[in-house]
Order: C-alpha cells, then sequence, then structure tokens
C-alpha cells in the first residue's frame, strides 16, 4: 500500500506587520506498486499516438514505429490499450478499426498483434493534433472500469492543419481526462504547442533530436507510467478564514504553476490534481498572506496535504510565528529562495528565447544573462551547460552574456524545452 | 459538595485522584491534558454539576467534545490549530472555559503577551437559575514564580468551601436573608483561609522562597435574591443592572485604595507608579488572610460579573463595564458562555497586556422569594433593599 509523507521547509518567523508565508513541501510516495496492481482501485489504460503525417517519411516513421513496439512490450498485461496514427485526421490502428471494441486488455497475442498493426502505418497527410486527442479521449471513455489513463503523444512536426485555437479548445475539453506526454523528434515542431498539452494533462514535454533516440525514451515513458501504483492524487491547500493563496507551484521534479487549477474541496480549501504517482517525491511552492497578529502570536498559515479518492493520506503544516527577533525574522530559508530561483530561471529562460526569437536582442540578452546568474546561484548545471549553447557567457555571477551568432535551432528547442527542469536543494 | 462522577485516571506525576473536571492536578499542578486524561467540556460540566442519585463512576465517560477556538470559536483540528483561523490550540492552563449552569459561564485566557496563564477560575452553580451559584477568580502574582499553581489550587478550594453551603450542600445556608448574608460572609472568609491552605500544600518548598508563589482573591455567591462578595487583592466583583448604573462590590486592595482612604485625591493616587501595587494578598507571605465582604441584594435583572485585571484594566469603571457588557451581550445573544468568551477577545484585541478572566452569571427573572428549604420558614422581602445603598 502506498504511503505519503510531507515534510515543509519555511521560515515561519514574520517580522512586525509581516502578512506572506512561504514554504516549500515535499511530497514522497513510497509502496506505489505498479499501476492497476493490488491497492489500485481501478484498471490502467494507455494509449500511443504516433504521427503519421506526410512529413514523418523515412527515418522518423520507421523509428517512430519501432519505439511503438518497444512501448508496446512495456506495457503490463491487463492493461487497456490502444494504437492511434495521427495526421489531419486521426485514426485507430489497433484495435484494427474494423474491431467492435475500441480498446483491449494486453495479453501475449494482443502485444502480437499491436505490434503488427504498427508496423503497418503508414505516413501521409497534414497535422492536427486536437483530432488526435479527441480521439484518444474517445477511446479512454470506452473504458470506464479504468481509472488510470495515460497516453504518449509523438509528434515531428507543427500543427498546420488547423487553427491554433483548435489546439486548446480540445485540450480544454480532454483535461482531466487522461495524462499525456508529449515528444518532439527533430527541431520542426513547436515547444509551445506541446507544452501546453503536457501541462494541461499533467504530463512531460520533450524533445527527441534523433529519430534513434525515440525507442529508449519511449520504453522510460512506458516503465514508469507502469510504475505509477497510485492512479490519482489532489494536492490540497488549507488556508485560514480571510487569507488569500497567492500561489501553489510544483518547483520539483519541473516548474508547473498549479495556483488556477484550484478546485474548490470547501470554503478554505482548494484541491490541485496531480496525477498518477509512483515511488517519488515532488516539491511544491505554496505562499499564503495572512492578516498580520501581533508579535508572539502564531498561527497556523497553510495546511498542505495529499488527498488519494478524496481521503488525506498526508499533512504538512505551515506555520507563521511574529517576532520582534531580527536574528529570526531576516533569516531565508534555503529551500524557498532555491526554487524561487529555479522558477525564475525558467521563466527567464522562456522569455528571452521567445524574445530572440522576434528579434528583440536586447531583452533577450537581459534575460537570459538572468538566466546563466540564476542557473548559476542555484547550481542548475545542466541549465547553463544548455545555455551556453546559445550565449557566450562573460561572469556567471554578473550575468553578463553575448547572444551566440548561428545557434542552431536544435539548441534552442532543448533549452526551452527543460526550462522546467529543477535541480533540487542540496540539503 | 458537587456530585462526582469522574472516571480520569489518578495524575502520573504525583497519584492524585483529580477532581471534577479537573484540567490540572489538584495537587501538584500539573497538566492532566498532557498525561492524556480526557477533558470534560462546558455541557459535560453543566450535566455533571446537576445532582443525581448516581454517583458512582459511570462505565462510559461522555464523549470528549472537540476542543473550540479561543480566538474564533472553530473547533480544534488534531493536528491542533483551529479548522477555521488557524490558531493554535494552546495549552489547556492557557484557556479555558467553565459552565457549570446555563446561566453561569467563565473564561480563563492567557492573554497576548504574558508567557504563562496565572489567572485562574472556578465556578459551582445550581441549574436553576438564581437559586446558587460560587463564582471563584485568582490573579497569581506575576513577579513570584509559580504563581499559576497557587492561583488555581486556590480557586478550587475556595469554591469548594463555599459548595458546601448551595442548598444541596453539606450545610446548607438557611435563615433569613440577614442571617445569609452573615453565613456566607463566614463561609467567604473560611473559603480564603482554605484558599490560602491549598496553596501552601500545592507550592511546598517554594512556600519557604524569598517570593513564594501568591495570588489575589474574589469570589461572589449568588443565593435567591442575596449576592455576596468577598475578596484580597484587586481582582473584582461588579453587579451590573439592565437599568441603571453598575456598582463595583469590591474595594481594591491596592497602594492607591489605601492613599485614597488615608485622605490622598484619587487623581494623584491612581497618578502614582506604584497605585495598583496590591497591599494584600494569598500566600505563603500573605500577612493579613481575612477577606473584606460586601452583600448587596439586587432589584432587577443584570449580570453579576467576577473578573480580573486583565478585563478591567481596560474598562475601569463599573458604568464603562456596564456598557460595554451590555452591547456585548446584545451582539452575543445574551448567553453568559459566549459573552464571557466574547469579553475575552475584547480585551486581547485591546492589546491583552495581562492574563484576562471573566466569570458571569446572569439573573433574568430574580428570585423574589428565597428557595424553600425545609428548615426555614424566613420572611422573603416584598421590596428588594440593598444595605450598601
Amino acid at each position: 500500500m502506498a504511503e505519503f509523507t510531507a515534510e515543509v521547509f519555511q521560515n515561519e518567523f514574520l517580522s512586525e506587520g509581516g502578512t506572506d508565508v512561504h514554504a516549500i513541501v515535499t511530497v514522497t510516495c513510497t509502496g506505489a506498486g505498479t499501476a492497476g496492481g493490488a491497492g489500485a482501485g481501478g484498471g490502467v489504460a494507455e494509449i500511443i499516438m504516433v504521427d503519421t503525417s506526410g512529413s514523418m517519411s523515412g527515418r522518423n516513421i520507421e523509428s517512430a514505429k519501432h519505439a511503438a513496439q518497444v512501448a508496446v512490450d512495456q506495457i503490463l498485461d491487463g492493461t487497456w490499450f490502444a494504437i492511434i496514427g495521427g495526421s489531419h485526421v486521426a485514426n485507430r490502428a489497433f484495435p484494427y478499426p474494423n474491431a467492435r471494441v475500441s480498446m483491449v486488455q494486453m495479453e501475449p497475442g494482443a502485444r502480437d498483434e499491436a505490434k503488427r498493426a504498427i508496423s503497418m502505418m503508414t505516413p501521409g497527410g497534414g497535422t492536427a493534433m486536437s483530432t488526435w486527442l479527441r480521439l484518444a479521449a474517445q477511446l479512454f471513455d470506452s473504458v470506464p472500469q479504468a481509472t488510470q489513463r495515460h497516453a504518449i503523444l509523438l509528434t515531428d512536426g507543427k500543427n498546420e492543419s488547423e487553427a491554433r485555437g483548435m489546439l486548446t479548445k480540445a485540450v480544454r475539453d480532454v483535461t482531466g481526462q487522461f495524462q499525456c506526454d508529449a515528444r518532439g523528434v527533430g527541431s520542426r515542431w513547436q515547444v509551445d504547442e506541446l507544452r501546453e498539452i503536457s501541462t494541461a494533462l499533467l504530463g512531460s514535454v520533450g524533445l527527441i533530436a534523433d529519430p534513434s533516440e525515440i525507442a529508449a525514451d519511449f520504453e522510460a515513458l512506458m516503465r514508469a507510467s507502469m510504475a505509477r501504483g497510485v492512479a490519482s492524487a489532489d494536492l490540497r491547500v488549507w488556508a485560514p478564514q480571510g487569507a488569500q493563496v497567492l500561489f501553489v507551484r510544483q518547483v520539483a521534479p519541473t516548474v508547473e504553476d498549479l495556483t488556477n487549477r484550484r478546485v474548490e474541496v470547501n470554503a478554505l480549501s482548494g484541491a490541485y490534481p496531480t496525477g498518477s504517482w509512483g515511488d517519488e517525491s515532488r516539491d511544491y511552492h505554496v505562499a499564503v498572506r495572512v492578516g498580520s497578529k501581533p508579535v508572539g502570536s502564531e498561527q497556523l498559515a497553510a495546511r498542505v496535504q495529499l488527498a488519494v479518492g478524496g481521503e488525506v493520506v498526508s499533512s504538512g503544516l505551515v506555520k507563521a510565528k511574529w517576532s520582534d527577533d531580527e536574528t529570526l525574522t531576516t533569516r531565508i530559508n534555503p529551500e524557498v529562495a532555491h526554487y524561487t530561483g529555479q522558477a525564475e530561471l525558467a521563466a527567464v529562460i522562456q522569455e528571452g528565447l521567445a524574445a530572440k526569437a522576434s528579434g528583440d536582442e536586447a531583452t533577450a540578452t537581459v534575460k537570459l544573462g538572468r538566466a546563466v546568474q540564476l542557473a548559476q546561484q542555484t547550481g542548475n548545471d545542466e541549465a547553463t551547460s544548455r545555455l551556453r549553447k546559445v550565449v557566450d557567457i562573460d561572469s556567471e555571477e554578473q550575468g553578463t552574456v553575448r547572444l551566440k551568432r548561428n545557434t542552431s535551432t536544435l539548441d534552442e528547442m532543448a533549452l526551452d524545452t527543460a526550462s522546467t527542469k529543477t535541480t533540487r536543494v542540496r540539503r | 459538595m458537587n456530585a462526582r462522577t469522574t472516571t480520569l485516571p489518578p495524575c502520573t506525576s504525583c497519584g492524585e485522584e483529580p477532581g471534577d473536571g479537573a484540567r490540572f492536578c489538584e495537587n501538584c499542578g500539573a497538566d492532566l491534558a498532557a498525561q492524556g486524561a480526557a477533558l470534560p467540556e462546558a455541557a459535560p460540566d453543566a450535566e455533571r454539576e446537576r445532582p443525581t442519585e448516581e454517583v458512582t463512576a459511570p462505565t462510559t465517560p461522555a464523549a470528549p467534545t472537540a476542543p473550540v477556538c479561543r480566538a474564533c470559536g472553530g473547533t480544534i483540528a488534531d493536528d491542533g490549530y483551529c479548522e477555521l483561523c488557524g490558531e493554535p490550540a494552546g495549552n489547556e492552563r492557557d484557556h479555558w472555559t467553565e459552565q457549570p449552569a446555563p446561566w453561569v459561564a467563565g473564561a480563563c485566557d492567557i492573554g497576548r503577551r504574558h508567557r504563562r496563564n496565572e489567572d485562574a477560575m472556578a465556578l459551582a452553580a445550581d441549574p436553576e437559575p438564581g437559586r446558587f451559584a460560587a463564582l471563584v477568580v485568582c490573579d497569581g502574582v506575576s513577579s513570584a514564580p509559580d504563581s499559576d499553581l497557587a492561583s488555581l489550587a486556590a480557586a478550587r478550594a475556595a469554591r469548594d468551601v463555599l459548595a458546601e453551603g448551595r442548598p444541596d450542600g453539606s450545610t446548607p445556608v438557611t435563615g433569613t436573608t440577614s442571617e445569609r448574608m452573615g453565613t456566607w460572609s463566614a463561609l467567604l472568609s473560611a473559603a480564603a483561609l482554605a484558599a490560602n491552605e491549598a496553596i501552601v500544600e500545592t507550592v511546598g518548598d517554594k512556600a519557604h522562597r524569598d517570593d513564594p508563589p501568591s495570588c489575589t482573591f474574589v469570589a461572589a455567591v449568588v443565593d435567591g435574591p442575596l449576592v455576596v462578595a468577598g475578596w484580597i487583592g484587586d481582582s473584582r466583583a461588579y453587579w451590573l443592572p439592565d437599568d441603571g448604573p453598575g456598582r463595583q462590590l469590591s474595594v481594591d486592595d491596592s497602594w492607591a485604595e489605601e492613599m485614597v482612604a488615608q485622605g490622598m485625591s484619587r487623581e494623584q493616587a491612581d497618578a502614582s507608579p506604584q497605585a495598583h501595587a496590591i497591599t494584600r494578598w494569598l500566600g505563603p507571605d500573605a500577612h493579613d488572610l481575612t477577606a473584606r465582604t460586601a452583600p448587596t441584594v439586587p432589584s432587577g435583572p443584570g449580570w453579576l460579573v467576577v473578573c480580573s485585571d486583565g478585563l478591567w484594566n481596560y474598562c475601569p469603571g463599573a458604568d464603562d463595564l456596564g456598557g460595554l457588557v451590555r452591547t456585548t451581550a446584545e451582539a452575543t445573544g445574551g448567553e453568559p458562555a459566549p459573552l464571557a468568551a466574547e469579553l475575552v477577545r475584547w480585551a486581547n484585541a485591546q492589546g491583552g497586556r495581562d492574563n484576562i478572566t471573566v466569570t458571569l452569571a446572569r439573573f433574568d427573572n430574580l428570585l423574589m422569594n428565597l428557595p424553600p428549604t425545609p428548615e426555614t420558614a424566613d420572611e422573603a422581602p416584598t421590596t428588594p433593599t440593598d444595605p450598601r445603598s
């Protein structure tokens, strides 16, 4: 049976008149088991969406087909599954289009047949990812017994066969129905399009530079999905009467702003969906504004809890204590400082690259310079090495950089895609 | 004595059997809540104080109700903080309420500035409004360490002595109004002595310190239409009628009052830095244990208030306090328990510089006739008189 713990890192001391309380809450899950395993409430369903547009012809489609077959090997017996080939329309590749059922349960025969179906996929047509997502939602709908639903989406190009708004609308419509990891292969896809999908559908976005790497990525994604024994959990944040939740942000392993995903539990508590869990730790940054109290007072500023199936399984207490002792109130909590810097790092990388793309080199230089400084301060060496491919660094401490000429699109996309990845605090 | 229906286990520090509704060991002052004893709340208190045939311990104690937040009245969650406002539950000694009957209630609170709650209270009452109540408040002297132990022991000992005179007590007070005044005055003096003995017993070796634990004492007894107050120190009793001016029943044993008695002007006395220094107290080093007493016969509905200076310092005049109590009672619905809680909240809002204790008895329909008791056939006064006016 999965067990959750919540650990709170904060400086609870506020100076006189202080109102804003910040805390990092580390939620750790152990004993999750396997997807659909003992203790899981319902069944598990997986869908693999492979881009079969004309642009995929050649190495891309062959690598993608191989990767999909590798992924199918990772799907545990008993898991409901389907394969979708996507172009400007979406087609169910397996179960075969003439099959009466929309999804089947994995077993050796089905696995062989699915791989054969994948091998027969052929490229052609445009790209309209809204149709892929809608078909996936429709297939998942046919197995209501499967409460844990996960998909992988792979594309190599822009969503060029439909208006941008169509994708946004489809993403909004299917949000909450399944989780989706999105992958782009090569350098001709749009980071913002896939990020929109993966963010809303509680998955990750990733760049695969070379088609030969798709298989390993798919294998890892599917294995991770199969190791998530907790189908669904919500982060719950309680704040006292009259207080205001300033923001709720996942800060590790990636930065995701959850503030606007709040679903009211009651007048004082909101739930933020976090999807399924395996054995892992995630860090959340919660900021609450409370009414100031006299020096010497104490109050609870937030309860940060994890709820599975509507039941609270772990709770962390965020406190506020007003003090006139400056040695207490001026202390900055290292976890809060670290993740505040990492969240800003993600933002300035994205803003810097957007400025660069629009030709605003001055802004790009300032933003990416700040990114270099933050990456150094927070010890995010991966970000530093990705930044080095886009800028020449004069001083890491000062954040002074020059934009590189002739940077590769792939390097910029890699920097953008990985911008939300954070490093943990060295404790 | 009150009917005892306690099932609390003995104190783990000293083995003493906890008293009725005890939150702290009456012998050593240990926190019984921390020892895992279930703390009875206001409602069970009222239940227990009622005399019942069944005086043996029931096999299943009343289910402990969830503790109530001192700041907003919300429920304290299992994590020790209020479910509504996030206020910490705090120590039971720092804040508790009592309500021995629906018409009598009290709240005792640490305030905002002190590290300990050295105030204490102890209440007893008959379920029938106006028939019998004893309100005792003791304010530990904060300059003497461990005065919180002294005040709690003193308040409870005094209450138990006064409860002997209740209609169903071991030695019911009977007779004409003036006889009753005399008997209650004597009982109040006896209660002060018993309180002092309880202090000496409780503090043990601490009695030999230079600054032994000590406290003030004020008590008021309600007996039919009669109210008798007794005090040592500067904790106060007030009678606040719904119509007409309020009156302070007690006279502070303070430096300022002594100076006024010797002829100094009130302004000059009150302005002196030692104006609030008390001249009499209870404790091992007390020099005068004679409680001064004052009887009164209220002539209409109103509130009897017995409180510590944590309240009256913010509102010293009887008229000002009367106005505060009247408006607060209107806002809280006229029941004593929420009124006491709100007055404590109000004092905290003024700064909460001291511990705050407010105990109240509500008179709606005064018992104009003395309660019928088998031994008495006295004349009830047809026109209530106030011997002090």
